[in-house]
């Protein structure tokens, strides 16, 4: 495109009504403010509406409410998958992070693979589940350390779940009754940057969960409120 | 006496005459300004803004700079910006330096005097570099906050990081957050305990489920159309890819295998979907027909361990993070090949116009949200919200 020569005013005017025109649209700020009263920042108009913060949402949204759900019958291990994760959710059950600290299963960097050191440490796990913890159920809890990305590392997490389930499984323990959860690298042991922090936060955490009523275990139904997670001590 | 006052009279008709000339003799061209880098991204276009001041004079020039268009000083502009902002309106004029010839002219008016200037840099942005989708200026993030250990929400916030909203108040574990449209978020959620992903609409408040199965659900990414979500479920007992309609229904699984798939990216047509697999034992990138089919390498000569892809709105690029001492940011040819090295930083997303991005860096739980000018590797700092934040997703 050349200019060879500056416009005339009579485009300069034509440009100006033009652009006037197109410019004077106002749209209606939409924003409400989730942190409360207070001087709404950032109320954006403009051409087009943009997206605008609505209030905090609801305690009970649109959220399908989840089958009831049985434990499922423990299933071998099928060629090509790993076990299918149980049906139900263990929401309301008693949490005990104690009773298998010392069986805590560490990795290597970026593996997902239990050791063959650590595979003692399984085996006791399996060996008191059925022994004296009959009806109650085992969260493995999958971590990484912060040298990988947050998502990957979330795989990475459950991948470690994953590993260490299906040994307890291999052992007799019913995978029904394992449920996993992946933290990615949101929750280290430790919070350092080297390698000795870096190596507790590896992991893979063993909880116990007892049934809530102390009965024969009954799995949750609906859209019962979990407790938060716990912050690591 | 009478010849030099002849003279006197001569001379600034003959300068007139000159000026004239040589602005005949050199027409203004601006596809010599225009030119293309040996990547394909436009060289910046430089200017010299003038006649704003404070707030609005950082967010014009910050804006153009992600644009392509930067200040510069008299000497080495070659256009003069003459702006100006009053009350909600702004306006400037934008002149060719050496001729001031009027190249473009616009003016807006808004109900802030920021979104009038935004609206004001993307239409100087797209008169200057002519390509259609450069205006990025008026668009919008959604990111990830952690206020404090072991908790996260969910945050938009303008592109330059002005004025930050909480989306989620849920005092739990949020991750992913990405865009289905502009209206409309989908994260996963550690709020019911295990974590589900939802979609979140904006301007209601209101959720709606995405995926609940059983196990874990993560890694959401919304297909370009906004109406599939490809996602990372456990439920068959290895971390794989699955894709379903953003409402849940029609849920189909792409991969099958032990070793565990993450960081699921669409190609823009919607039509093939870059994730990361674990084959081997470590991270690699591979695509994948959307509508299923056989999984295919993604070559990143260069950068070990590519995980995060982020393909571009253009469909040139993948954006990725490897690992080259310490977390850093590359680009690859959607068709693999060498990777081409940028800065350090993390979790990559493209702008609409293909040629800026955001990342976040630093240290777990303490990182912070980054823009970077792909071209000219010009990286500016977001100011942090609260303790960290981090997997910035951009609105296209």
């Amino acid at each position: 495109m050349k200019i060879a020569r500056p416009v005339t005013l009579i485009t300069v005017a034509l440009m100006t009504l033009s652009f006037g025109f197109t410019g004077c649209k106002k749209s209606p700020a939409k924003t409400t403010s989730l942190l409360g009263p207070g001087p709404g920042k950032g109320i954006v108009g403009d051409e087009r509406s943009g997206p605008s913060i609505g209030s905090a949402p609801a305690q009970s949204d649109h959220l399908p409410a989840i089958t009831e759900a049985t434990a499922a019958a423990p299933t071998s291990l099928q060629t090509g998958e790993g076990l299918k994760q149980p049906n139900g959710d263990f929401a309301g059950w008693i949490e005990d992070v104690s009773e298998f600290q010392d069986q805590t299963v560490y990795f290597e960097y970026d593996k997902a693979n239990v050791k063959p050191g650590e595979i003692d440490k399984l085996k006791e796990v399996a060996r008191r589940m059925k022994s004296s913890f009959q009806g109650k159920a085992l969260r493995i809890e999958g971590h990484c350390d912060e040298r990988g990305t947050e998502e990957y590392n979330r795989t990475l997490g459950d991948r470690r779940a994953q590993a260490i389930r299906e040994l307890l499984a291999a052992e007799g323990v019913n995978p029904g009754m394992m449920p996993t959860l992946t933290f990615g690298e949101d929750k280290p042991a430790d919070p350092g940057h080297n390698e000795a922090a870096f190596s507790k936060n590896r992991r893979g955490a063993l909880v116990l969960l007892s049934p809530p009523s102390n009965s024969r275990a009954q799995l949750t139904t609906g859209l019962g409120e979990s407790s938060a997670p716990r912050n690591p001590e | 006496m009478k010849r030099i006052l002849v003279l006197a009279f001569c001379l600034p008709v003959v300068c007139a005459s000159l000026a004239q000339a040589s602005s005949a003799a050199e027409p203004f061209n601006i596809d010599l300004i225009r030119r293309p880098n040996s990547l394909g991204f436009l060289e910046p276009i430089l200017v010299h803004v003038t006649g704003l001041s404070g707030e609005a004079d950082s967010a014009l020039k910050n804006d153009l700079l992600f644009m392509g268009v930067v200040h510069k000083s008299l000497d080495e502009a070659k256009f003069l910006i003459n702006a100006n902002a009053v009350g909600g309106r702004a306006e400037a004029r934008v002149l060719e330096k050496t001729t001031k010839g009027q190249y473009h002219e616009a003016a807006f008016t808004a109900s802030t005097q920021r979104a009038a200037v935004h609206a004001l840099s993307d239409s100087i942005a797209k008169a200057l570099t002519a390509l259609p989708n450069i205006g990025i200026a008026q668009t919008k993030v959604t990111f990830k906050v952690e206020p404090s250990r072991g908790r996260s929400e969910v945050y938009v916030t303008d592109f330059d990081g002005y004025g930050p909203q909480a989306v989620t108040q849920d005092n739990t574990l949020v991750s992913a957050p990405c865009w289905a449209g502009k209206g409309t978020l989908v994260y996963s959620s550690y709020k019911l305990g295990n974590p589900q992903i939802f979609s979140h609409v904006l301007s209601t408040g209101s959720r709606n489920a995405v995926a609940r199965h059983p196990g874990n659900n993560y890694s959401p990414a919304v297909s370009p159309d906004g109406r599939r979500v490809a996602m990372i479920l456990n439920m068959n007992g290895t971390p794989n890819l699955y894709v379903s309609s953003i409402d849940g229904s029609g849920l189909k699984q792409l991969t099958r295998n032990r070793h565990g798939d993450a960081c699921p990216s669409w190609s823009p047509d919607g039509q093939t979907i870059c994730y990361v697999s674990r084959a081997g034992g470590s991270a690699s990138l591979y695509k994948i027909p959307a509508s299923g089919g056989t999984p295919a390498p993604v070559r990143t000569t260069f950068a070990p361990s590519p995980t995060e892809p982020d393909w571009s709105p253009d469909g040139k690029w993948i954006a990725f993070t490897a690992q080259v001492s310490g977390f850093t940011l590359f680009i690859v040819r959607a068709e693999g090949g060498e990777a081409i090295q940028l800065v350090p930083g993390e979790d990559p997303s493209w702008a609409p116009n293909s040629r800026a991005l955001m990342f976040c860096r630093g240290p777990d739980h303490s990182k912070q949200l980054y823009l970077l000018d792909v071209p000219t590797k010009t990286v500016k700092p977001l100011a942090r919200i609260l303790e960290s934040n981090s997997q910035p997703s951009w609105a296209k």
